[in-house]
């Protein structure tokens, strides 16, 4: 079985529902310290970086973390063609490290700066809309969604923005594909306003991919959204309406939430059949 | 001529001692960091042809005499009014600086707006935001450093080199010295507009 290691840094604080997020598509998970020898992390078939506030974001989110020598360690598996997923914070943490885009390996080519809508500042939290693109990354993350399909997502952040300075990475990040989820409106038309544009992010990214695609900096929690029980109730689409229809239905409660497709894509790659509960 | 507050904990400041820790792993050998400072700068810019004792009487009130600016409990400050802060930015006795900015836009509306709700204060146009991470180096010859040092510590490159500016989202000036005020002032108001590409 394919075991991915979840990577515990002081300050993250999703890491055990993201563990079982990998384990209810049929990965292995274990829970690995950020100290622990760098032996240890070529055990791995794969490594997620979960959502918290690593270092507590001093410095600045991810800055102190992409520092570790874990996450060196983390790079040079990725190099090999590992995968690595980094949510919300460990996206931070792989963009302060330049594992994403990675375009000139190494070199850090991206921000993920502040947040940026029309008259609202600082910590975001709700639902949004991406919708899965195409790109080196599909084959990873994204294959067990439809082309061009609408995923609802919750996203929890304070500096989810991807910003570059360099007009040639925006534009290589375009031209190559790299922003595998984009934010959208519900429809799947261009999110051209708050909410569905939460952040401002540069090409409305959600997740940007490494060139090869094995590596992922996401800023939605797909872990959040990986049970039905997770959705809300008063949703108006047809996540809303399966929740609704489930309530009182423990066992349907337990099926698979939107933000599923994304660890079954994993495993998928990993040559793992994920047990597919119901359909979507 | 703008005022100028800064504001740094008198309590352990937790993020610089994390910057410290870390920055001293990145330093060349032959580099030592002996001490680290983080100060929040806000820029008060008067509206055009406003005097500064328009401004500035109210303004020493309000971080004098409320916690709007200042927690007395954990912070000091410094204000340096627009007559009194002479003509050059003199850093620290042994330090140089990193004055660190969001490339896109220093002013911060809501603050600005949150204070002329509760301290309103007639002639002033904006505030606008920085920091400065002031730092104590040496190296080998009894100098500064400053060049390899801030080369180590400023602006992020990769994962070995750069920690305190990450050059997509911030911009950065070093103040090796003392630098004049009119070059601050240019620094922190000027537009450096990050690229924001299109979908």
């Amino acid at each position: 079985m394919a075991t991915i290691a979840v990577v515990q840094i002081p300050g993250v604080n999703c890491e055990y529902e993201t563990a079982r997020a990998l384990e209810v598509v049929g990965l292995g998970a274990r829970i690995v310290r950020w100290n622990e020898p760098s032996s240890v992390w070529n055990e791995f078939d794969g490594y997620v970086l979960p959502g918290g506030f690593a270092f507590q974001d001093r410095i600045r989110a991810g800055a102190i973390a992409a520092k570790l020598p874990a996450i060196d360690q983390i790079a040079a598996q990725a190099e090999r063609g590992k995968p690595v997923l980094g949510i919300c914070n460990g996206a931070q943490v792989l963009v302060e490290a330049g594992l994403v885009p990675g375009l000139h390996p190494g070199k850090v080519e991206l921000a993920l700066a502040p947040n940026r809508a029309p008259r609202r500042e600082g910590y975001l939290c709700r639902w949004v809309w991406v919708r899965v693109e195409r790109g080196p990354g599909h084959a990873w993350f994204a294959s067990r969604s439809l082309p061009a399909q609408v995923i609802p997502l919750p996203i929890a952040h304070g500096e989810g923005r991807f910003l570059t300075a360099d007009p040639d990475v925006g534009d290589r990040i375009q031209r190559e594909g790299l922003v595998l989820f984009r934010y959208v409106a519900p429809s799947g038309a261009p999110a051209d306003r708050y909410p569905f544009d939460p952040n401002g992010a540069m090409l409305r990214a959600a997740g940007i991919t490494n060139r090869a695609g094995n590596v992922l900096a996401f800023m939605p929690h797909p872990e959040r959204a990986s049970w039905l029980r997770q959705v809300p109730l008063d949703f108006k689409n047809v996540w809303g309406e399966r929740r609704r229809e489930a309530v009182g239905n423990w066992g349907a409660l337990e099926g698979p939430g939107p933000g599923r497709v994304l660890f079954e894509s994993l495993a998928r790659k990993l040559g793992v059949d994920a047990p597919r509960e119901t359909a979507r | 001529m703008s005022a100028v507050l800064l504001v740094r904990l008198k309590i352990t400041d937790l993020t610089a001692w994390s910057a410290l820790e870390t920055g001293r792993r990145l330093l060349p050998r032959g580099i030592t960091l002996e001490r680290l400072v983080r100060e929040q700068v806000l820029l008060f810019e008067p509206q055009p042809g406003t005097p500064p004792d328009v401004v500035e009487p109210g303004l020493l009130k309000a971080v004098r005499h409320s916690n709007f600016f200042v927690n007395p409990n954990k912070e000091s400050y410094r204000l340096l009014g627009a007559g009194d802060r002479g003509d050059t930015w003199i850093p620290p006795e042994g330090a140089w600086g990193l004055l660190a900015r969001a490339r896109e836009d220093t002013r911060d509306g809501a603050l600005m707006e949150r204070l002329q709700r509760e301290h309103p204060l007639e002639g002033l146009a904006m505030i606008r935001r920085a920091k400065v991470w002031w730092l104590w180096t040496l190296d080998a010859r009894g100098g500064a450093g400053i060049g390899a040092a801030s080369g180590a510590l400023g602006e992020l490159h990769d994962q070995r080199q750069g920690l305190l500016v990450n050059p997509h989202s911030e911009a950065a000036m070093v103040l090796d010295g003392p630098v004049p005020w009119s070059r601050v002032d240019r620094f922190l108001t000027e537009q450096t507009p990050a690229v924001h590409v299109e979908a």
